[in-house]
């Protein structure tokens, strides 16, 4: 039996990294006393896994984990302990069931939604004539340097992964806001779906580091709010449909 | 008041775990009428692998209205931009200012983790100079096992907490809370007036040292009337009886010591002659089996970690480690959690023990002889030969083992060029055994050296430390002599360690050199890349205070030392015997296994050694236990009577524990043996 579960990463846990979300699951796991598979071998590991891994510093509406059991567990009880065994920062949001056949999460996702707070030193009409020209671009290029060889650069076609997206604008608040003010910043928020394709994806930040440079949108990348807001699968007919497809199971 | 991290600076910083709190059994009290900060001078990595917080965590948390929040010291990549956008340093789990909190208590783990301490309090908007600092400002508190000589830092600290802390530290809270209740009556003097009343408080304002001609003190003159001449640190007599943390914090990301610690027991009687440790922690107090197991089943079901440290000063040595290791073997297997050991004692025994731990991963083994020669290690009564060492790693080898590691300390009182040379010659025969065993070569050793730092309450803090000059050559002796294939050499930096030396030893004049050097830049001394020895020499030299005159000098017969105000217990008449014998190579046995040695401890606190000895564990029949009060008391009674009776000195002892030996008898313990001894 797999179970599955739509779980958070909120604000206050952002900077977690995978590795170390991963091991929090585990732990959390290990602490409702899920009856987890576990791997053979010399080092056994835990049968878990998340369906999309998540930047450091994105927060989420969206993570999806799915693990394999032993043995059979009612769900709601299951989703209680686990919700129980989590810290402040991950809260379950749904959950689902499915048999040990099923589809992993993971080959399933097909795309992303995100919206990101930005400020932006600019007008808001600037962006939004950067946002139309992207709209209308058939392709448009970026290169980022790739992860491990140093002068690599890996160049990717920002919009087959990102058809369109949409900007507003938002309120900047906290304590941020007076140094926003200062500086003479307003916050953007653009809204968009990221494709999750066999062959990869792409990061949210490197939509605003492309619109930057295709654009010259003076956006303050390294204090962007990102957060994922779905993951979803996508239909043959382009919609969007929910990971969590096995509800019925639960009641 | 800055004091949000934003995601910018937390995108920029490396491990910015370290910053933002919300851990599984983190506690967040939004109402709380006291707020402490227990504060570790170091990153969280390192300060959230500290036990002793973890249990005051747990404990002050358990006090209604009482919050014990927890700061760590930011990496300085962090500290940079902190200080460039004016954010002050908060607690992890409100969120609030040091400055805003009714405390903050910091650990005394290492020495040179004191300019760590001055940079935090500034960091958190404290006024550093205690002398400076306003009314309304939060006290500042220190422990730990350093705090027997916390005079470096009387210029910053408002009282000290000496001894176990269980006790202790929510009686100076409650108290606190009293005092703020009553609306601050006296300010923080008539606070520190209060605070004084408890047992195991030191306030160092109320002290004032006197010096001699040649800068030795002269008295430590008592300028509050109602100031004790002396204070005794604070034991806990029973270690069952407080409560040990069943759900501590566990961190999201890595951490040094990434485990459960059961604290097996506190102290250590095994009397080596450098260690600190072993002096101010005594008597030793062990845990009952069957409340170290029920503890640990709550803290796997509570944290989901997967292992197991027995931790204390010398598991080993736990009276009843063998029936009590099967027990939890058998326990946890079936969860997946292991258990281990942090350190092994040189014999056979300890090679059984490492193969009942080490059932799934075979890593090497760690051995401590401290040092290289049977002379030196009689110097420091490491009570271990070289045959011990040679059986435990045939053990280790016949088993399956390839990789060992050494610990050894470089300019003990004495030592030649001999000694430190014999260390090498023990890494081969190390080498050798292992050929001679398995029939081929391929055996790594590791040898790790570090420099001896004499400490205060111990035999040798008469003694001179190796000055830079010394202890590089002795280094460079050993990194010619074990140009070996498959040993690796490691040593300690040996100007970290110089200063080390000044400061343990020091007193209150180096507190200025201490202000000078957190000014000039310096924190993060324990860490080698962040420490500048440079900028030390110099700080010292403007505070006009010569730093050998604390580490270089031997120290007279009769001098008074700057820590002799705040007592562990042990009596400098031993000290002083230790240290005659040591200079005769004359070994004193552990006194759980032969006569009282007298060292003065359990007879001053009135707190009696707590050995389960000779009684196999039986989850299933508990026996009979005498309360801690009832028991200590009648001890105490005992003690008294034998004192009178026979004079205050060697005799009394072995008097009293007859005493006691009866007394507990008489109460029907099954314990008795363990304390007569």
């Amino acid at each position: 039996m797999k179970l599955r579960f739509r779980i958070t990463k909120d604000k206050e846990i952002r900077f977690i990294s995978h590795l170390e979300y991963l091991r929090t699951i585990g732990r959390a796991f290990r602490r409702a006393r899920l009856p987890v598979a576990y791997s053979q071998g010399f080092n056994p590991h835990m049968k878990f896994s998340l369906a999309s891994a998540l930047g450091v510093g994105v927060v989420s509406q969206a993570e999806y984990v799915e693990l394999e059991l032993t043995e059979p567990v009612v769900p709601a009880k299951a989703a209680e302990a686990f919700a129980k065994a989590l810290p402040r920062g991950i809260r379950v949001l749904d959950y689902d069931a499915a048999d040990d056949h099923a589809r992993a999460l993971m080959a399933a996702a097909g795309g992303a939604g995100y919206r990101v707070t930005v400020p932006c030193a600019g007008s808001v009409e600037q962006a939004e004539a950067a946002v139309a020209q992207f709209n209308a671009a058939p392709e448009l290029f970026f290169e980022k340097a790739a992860p491990k060889a140093k002068k690599k650069v890996k160049r990717i076609d920002v919009k087959q992964y990102i058809h369109r997206l949409a900007v507003g604008t938002a309120e900047i608040t906290g304590e941020a806001a007076r140094d926003a003010k200062a500086r003479g910043e307003t916050a953007l928020v653009f809204t968009f779906d990221i494709r999750i394709t066999p062959g990869g994806s792409m990061k949210a930040v490197d939509l605003l580091n492309t619109l930057r440079e295709a654009y010259g949108l003076d956006l303050a990348v390294v204090r962007a709010d990102i957060e994922r807001v779905s993951l979803y699968r996508v239909g043959p007919d382009g919609t969007h449909l929910p990971l969590l497809d096995n509800k019925a199971v639960c009641r | 008041m800055k004091k949000e991290l934003t995601i910018d600076m937390l995108a920029a910083v490396k491990r910015p775990d370290r910053y933002t709190g919300g851990e599984f059994g983190s506690i967040v009290k939004k109402d709380a009428e006291v707020r402490m900060a227990l504060a570790f001078p170091d990153v969280y990595e390192v300060g959230m692998s500290y036990l002793g917080f973890k249990i005051l965590y747990h404990l002050v948390n358990k006090m209604d209205g009482i919050a014990a929040e927890r700061v760590y010291a930011p990496w300085v990549d962090m500290e940079k931009l902190m200080r460039e956008r004016g954010v002050v340093l908060t607690t992890l789990e409100t969120k609030q200012a040091l400055s805003e909190l009714d405390a903050v208590g910091f650990t005394l783990q290492y020495e040179l983790s004191y300019t760590n301490i001055l940079n935090m309090l500034d960091l958190g908007g404290v006024t550093v100079r205690k002398a400076e600092r306003r009314d309304d400002e939060p006290l500042v508190l220190v422990g730990g096992p350093c705090v027997f000589n916390p005079e470096p830092l009387a210029d910053f600290i408002d009282l000290a907490l000496i001894g176990d802390g269980e006790e202790a530290l929510p009686e100076v809270l409650e108290a606190l809370r009293q005092w703020k209740e009553e609306g601050r009556p006296g300010g923080r003097k008539g606070f520190l007036h209060r605070a004084q009343q408890i047992p195991g408080i030191y306030v160092p304002e109320f002290y004032e040292p006197e010096y001699n001609g040649d800068g030795t003190l002269a008295r430590m003159k008592v300028t509050d009337p109602a100031a004790p001449a002396c204070v005794e640190k604070r034991v806990v007599a029973d270690l069952n009886k407080v409560d040990f943390p069943t759900a501590p914090v566990v961190p999201f990301g890595e951490i040094v010591h990434d485990r459960i610690m059961l604290e097996m027991f506190r102290g250590c009687s095994r009397g080596c002659r450098f260690c600190h440790a072993g002096m101010v922690y005594r008597p030793v107090r062990e845990r009952r089996p069957e409340v170290l197991r029920e503890v640990a089943h709550r803290q796997v079901d509570n944290t989901g970690y997967d292992e197991i440290s027995l931790v204390s000063l010398s598991t080993a040595d736990y009276s009843c480690l063998p029936c009590f290791l099967d027990t939890m073997i058998a326990d946890f297997r079936s969860r997946d959690v292991s258990v281990s050991l942090p350190s092994l004692r040189i014999d056979a025994f300890s090679v059984d023990i490492a193969k009942k731990v080490q059932v799934v991963r075979k890593s090497g083994l760690t051995f401590a002889p401290e040092a290289g020669s049977q002379r030196m290690r009689d110097i420091i009564n490491k009570g271990v030969t070289e045959e011990d060492l040679m059986n435990a790693v045939s053990g280790a080898f016949e088993n399956g083992w390839s990789k060992v590691k050494l610990y050894f300390m470089i300019g003990l009182p004495g030592e030649t060029d001999e000694d430190v040379l014999a260390i090498a010659r023990l890494a081969r025969k190390v080498q050798w055994k292992y050929k001679e065993i398995t029939g081929h070569g391929g055996c790594q050793v590791t040898v790790s050296t570090a420099s001896f730092v004499p400490k205060p309450y111990t035999a040798f803090q008469w003694v001179p430390q190796d000055t830079l000059d010394e202890i590089r050559r002795k280094q460079r002796l050993l990194i010619e002599a074990l140009r070996v294939k498959n040993i690796t050499f490691q040593y300690h930096d040996s100007q970290t360690s110089i200063m080390e030396g000044v400061f343990a030893r020091g007193d209150r004049r180096l507190g200025k050199a201490l202000y000078l050097a957190w000014k000039a830049g310096e924190s993060f001394d324990g860490w080698g890349d962040q420490f500048r020895y440079d900028r030390w020499q110099q700080a010292l030299q403007e505070a006009g205070v010569d730093p050998d005159f604390y580490n270089h000098r031997l120290r007279g017969e009769t001098e008074r030392f700057p820590w002799e105000h705040l007592q562990p217990g042990v009596s400098r008449a031993f000290l002083a015997r230790e240290y005659a014998r040591a200079k005769e190579q004359m070994l004193t046995k552990d006194c759980r296994q032969g006569k009282c040695n007298g060292c003065g401890v359990c007879q001053k606190l009135g707190v009696p050694v707590v050995d389960y000895s000779g009684h196999a564990y039986d989850a299933s029949a508990e026996p009979k236990f005498v309360p801690a009060a009832e028991r200590t008391a009648s001890v105490r009674k005992a003690l008294r009577a034998a004192a009178a009776a026979a004079g205050y000195d060697l005799l009394a002892p072995a008097v009293a524990q007859v005493a006691a030996a009866t007394a507990y008898k008489a109460a029907g313990t099954p314990a008795a043996e363990g304390v007569a001894e």
